[in-house]
């Protein structure tokens, strides 16, 4: 005694034809095609992120040795410029300490040692090199493909060496 | 038939098997979703492959900058270096390498490298050359932690004004201690990536903050050597030198000996480490006979036509005062009382005022409290007043010549630098600005309260000057040629339990310039100097030398080069 979804599912079955079809085939190498496609411009972008993270990585370690060196320079510069290293170095130099008496002052008429200053306007350094931000679907495009066609030559080039 | 029956038979071999894996299938697609959805994020981070690791930033302390940005205080970098023996492929390479540059034992460090622990410490702290060189092999088994150090280049200049850092990275004393919280960055702890694909984060720790101080370290070596001269020349076991623009409050410059190298803090007491200038608590002395004065011409209790009979003794409270040099003065004005410093006369001056009057004045001159100096450390003094257990009738008279009250040294310049500044009391302040990041935090002068009114005090300042230029006592002097100068000495016995000592006592002296137009003032204190007997001989002297050298450094014209400028263009400034 059969129950009726075993009739259904008998009967789908038993319709299926096991020869491949020329459609079928035809979808299925679609499918693939674009499957790779699919996984080429991932696999194309993931590379890129990943080489200009790394390239971050090494630009921001540069940074901070540079920063590094110049504290260390800055530390020299200070040691070197010590109140009693200068004044040890005038005095071999030939320097000696002006007196009271000997210093002239002059007074210059219509001269006003408080006169006022002009503050010149510096521009922000932060908002002047700003990029115009000018990319298109049409350059992104481009990109990629560049980047997939570097891939490519990057890999054959280092196959071949 | 025959067919039908074997497509039959081959239907009920294969459905069993689309069964199974079609349960199979959903199962795993099951597991999945719970595995994504309902598994704690902490029991999921244990099952996912860890590809984070902790990392500590350690931040910069601030620098400390004189006023013209010299460096005072600054960072300098030592490397801990440890390795993960499991990241190492070629052990005796690597070891051969490391051991060559930290100049550690090549077994030893095999060893280490070779050990089954996750992490060894090859050297705990190495300089920042070597440590560039092991950062140079780029290995990714070394382990590199840069481990802040604080670092003084100017040696023991300003040492107890700046403090130090401990090994806790603690600051102490000073700058150092009073700015702790603003000078410490912030330590961060950061989960980085190991996956290529995140974005690398910006490891820039949280820095603090930087300061410049008002002090010019040009000055701060000046006052520096001449104390040092000084403590040789009189023998004196200690001294304070401070100079302060009175206008303002700024300190441009403080010292008192002993001193100490802050890059070896350890190798002295740690009394050492506190300054003298701010928590010393000294009897002041003859000075005080200014702040008496200064306070009752201030309520009008006398005029500067003042006069008292001088018969060289006065009883106050049950006590017998007595002028310094036990003669009778008769008639003498209020000039004369600070001219020739006569106790008699200021304690008549301060009976007058009564000690409402006489304490409010005293007050208002910040005796008894702490300036609120931008240092750690600070003493208040000690003033006692009616209702204190400890005060008694006497006080009134003793106090109003520097005796029964105890001051710090800034204390006292402070009180005298209202004087110069027509009466108004600044906050004393040693620091210019605090830079946070890109915020510049500037200081501004602080209006503490005026002590008393313009007329009074340019009437006092009249008689500091009478001090300089009518005092016979003045052996060596304490003008400079072509300034006026204001200023009093103070010679102070120094109390012990059983009384005064004997031939010992405190010697300061006060005083700013120019007289008209203040710009500097100074405070010269000496302990026990064996050399003389009175301030007036002993550091009266000193003051004009270090006078006559801030002029120059300070450029300050003398007074008819100063008045001709200020006819041509207005106020100069120092």
């Amino acid at each position: 005694m059969r129950t009726p979804t075993q009739d259904w599912l008998g009967h789908a079955l038993r319709n299926t034809t096991w020869r491949w079809r020329q459609q079928t085939l035809a979808l299925g190498v679609l499918g693939l095609f674009v499957a790779v496609i699919i996984g080429a411009l991932y696999l194309t972008q993931a590379a890129s992120i990943a080489t200009l993270n790394r390239q971050l990585q090494d630009l921001i370690s540069e940074r901070n040795r540079l920063e590094q060196s110049n504290e260390q320079i800055r530390s020299e510069i200070a040691q070197l410029r010590t109140v009693f290293r200068l004044r040890s170095r005038a005095l071999e130099l030939g320097f000696v300490e002006a007196q009271r008496d000997q210093i002239e002052y002059l007074v210059i008429e219509g001269y006003n040692p408080n006169r006022q200053t002009t503050q010149l306007q510096v521009e922000r350094e932060g908002e002047a090199n700003l990029p115009a931000y000018d990319e298109t679907f049409g350059g992104w495009l481009q990109q990629q493909w560049d980047n997939f066609t570097r891939q490519f030559q990057d890999f054959s080039q280092s196959g071949g060496s | 038939m025959q067919a039908a029956q074997t497509q039959q038979e081959i239907f009920n071999r294969r459905l069993p098997i689309v069964i199974i894996g079609m349960i199979v299938a959903s199962g795993y697609l099951l597991l999945q979703l719970v595995g994504f959805q309902a598994i704690a994020p902490e029991v999921a981070n244990e099952l996912r492959p860890n590809y984070n690791r902790n990392i500590r930033l350690a931040a910069a302390r601030g620098i400390i900058y004189d006023h013209s940005g010299q460096r005072l205080a600054e960072n300098t970098v030592e490397y801990r270096i440890g390795i993960s023996p499991n990241l190492v492929s070629d052990k005796r390479r690597v070891a051969t390498q490391l051991a060559a540059i930290l100049r550690l034992d090549e077994l030893a460090t095999y060893e280490k490298i070779n050990s089954a622990e996750p992490w060894v410490l090859l050297t705990p702290r190495v300089s920042a050359e070597i440590g560039q060189q092991v950062e140079a092999l780029d290995l990714q088994a070394i382990d590199i932690e840069k481990i802040p150090r604080r670092s003084y280049p100017q040696g023991t200049l300003a040492a107890q004004i700046i403090g130090f850092v401990g090994g806790d990275l603690q600051g102490y004393y000073g700058i150092e201690g009073y700015y702790q919280d603003q000078l410490t960055g912030r330590i961060r702890e950061e989960v980085v990536s190991d996956i290529p694909f995140d974005l690398p984060d910006d490891q820039t720790p949280d820095e603090g903050s930087n300061i410049y101080l008002t002090l010019d370290r040009d000055i701060q070596y000046l006052i520096e050597s001449e104390l040092a001269l000084a403590i040789a020349e009189t023998g004196a076991t200690g001294g304070t030198y401070i100079v302060m623009n009175p206008r303002t409050g700024d300190i441009l410059a403080m010292a008192s000996w002993p001193s100490f190298d802050p890059n070896a803090y350890a190798n002295v007491e740690a009394n050492v480490w506190r300054n003298p200038a701010i928590s010393d608590e000294y009897e002041p002395g003859s000075v005080m006979k200014v702040l008496t004065v200064a306070g009752a011409l201030d309520r009008e209790v006398i005029t500067p036509d003042f006069t008292y009979v001088d018969q060289g003794e006065l009883a106050v409270g049950g006590i017998v005062v007595k002028n310094w040099d036990l003669r009778a003065h008769g008639v003498v004005d209020v000039r004369g009382i600070l001219v020739d410093s006569l106790n008699v006369g200021a304690a008549t001056v301060s009976l007058k005022m009564g000690h409402e009057a006489f304490y409010a004045a005293m007050d208002a001159f910040g005796i008894g409290r702490p300036t609120r100096v931008n240092l750690e450390g600070e003493a208040s003094g000690t003033m006692y007043i009616p209702g204190d257990p400890e005060w008694s009738e006497s006080n009134l008279g003793t106090n109003s010549f520097g005796q029964g009250v105890t001051v710090t040294p800034l204390q006292m310049l402070a009180a005298v630098s209202a004087i110069a500044n027509d009466g108004l009391m600044m906050q004393p302040n040693l620091v210019a600005r605090v830079i946070d990041g890109d915020r510049v935090i500037e200081s501004q002068p602080t209006f503490l309260r005026r002590a008393i009114s313009p007329e009074a005090a340019h009437i006092v300042t009249d008689m500091m000057v009478s001090v300089i230029n009518d005092n016979d006592s003045l052996d060596n002097g304490a003008g400079v040629p072509g300034y006026t100068v204001a200023g009093k000495t103070g010679t102070a016995e120094i109390p012990s339990p059983i009384g005064y000592e004997s031939n010992a006592w405190i010697m300061t002296f006060v005083g700013f310039l120019p007289a008209d137009d203040p710009q500097v003032a100074i405070l010269i204190k000496l302990d026990r100097p064996t050399t003389g007997r009175w301030a007036s001989q002993v550091v009266a002297p000193r003051f004009r030398r270090l006078a006559e050298r801030l002029v120059v450094m300070m450029e300050i014209p003398p007074d008819d080069v100063r008045h001709a400028l200020e006819a041509n263009a207005g106020v100069v400034g120092g």
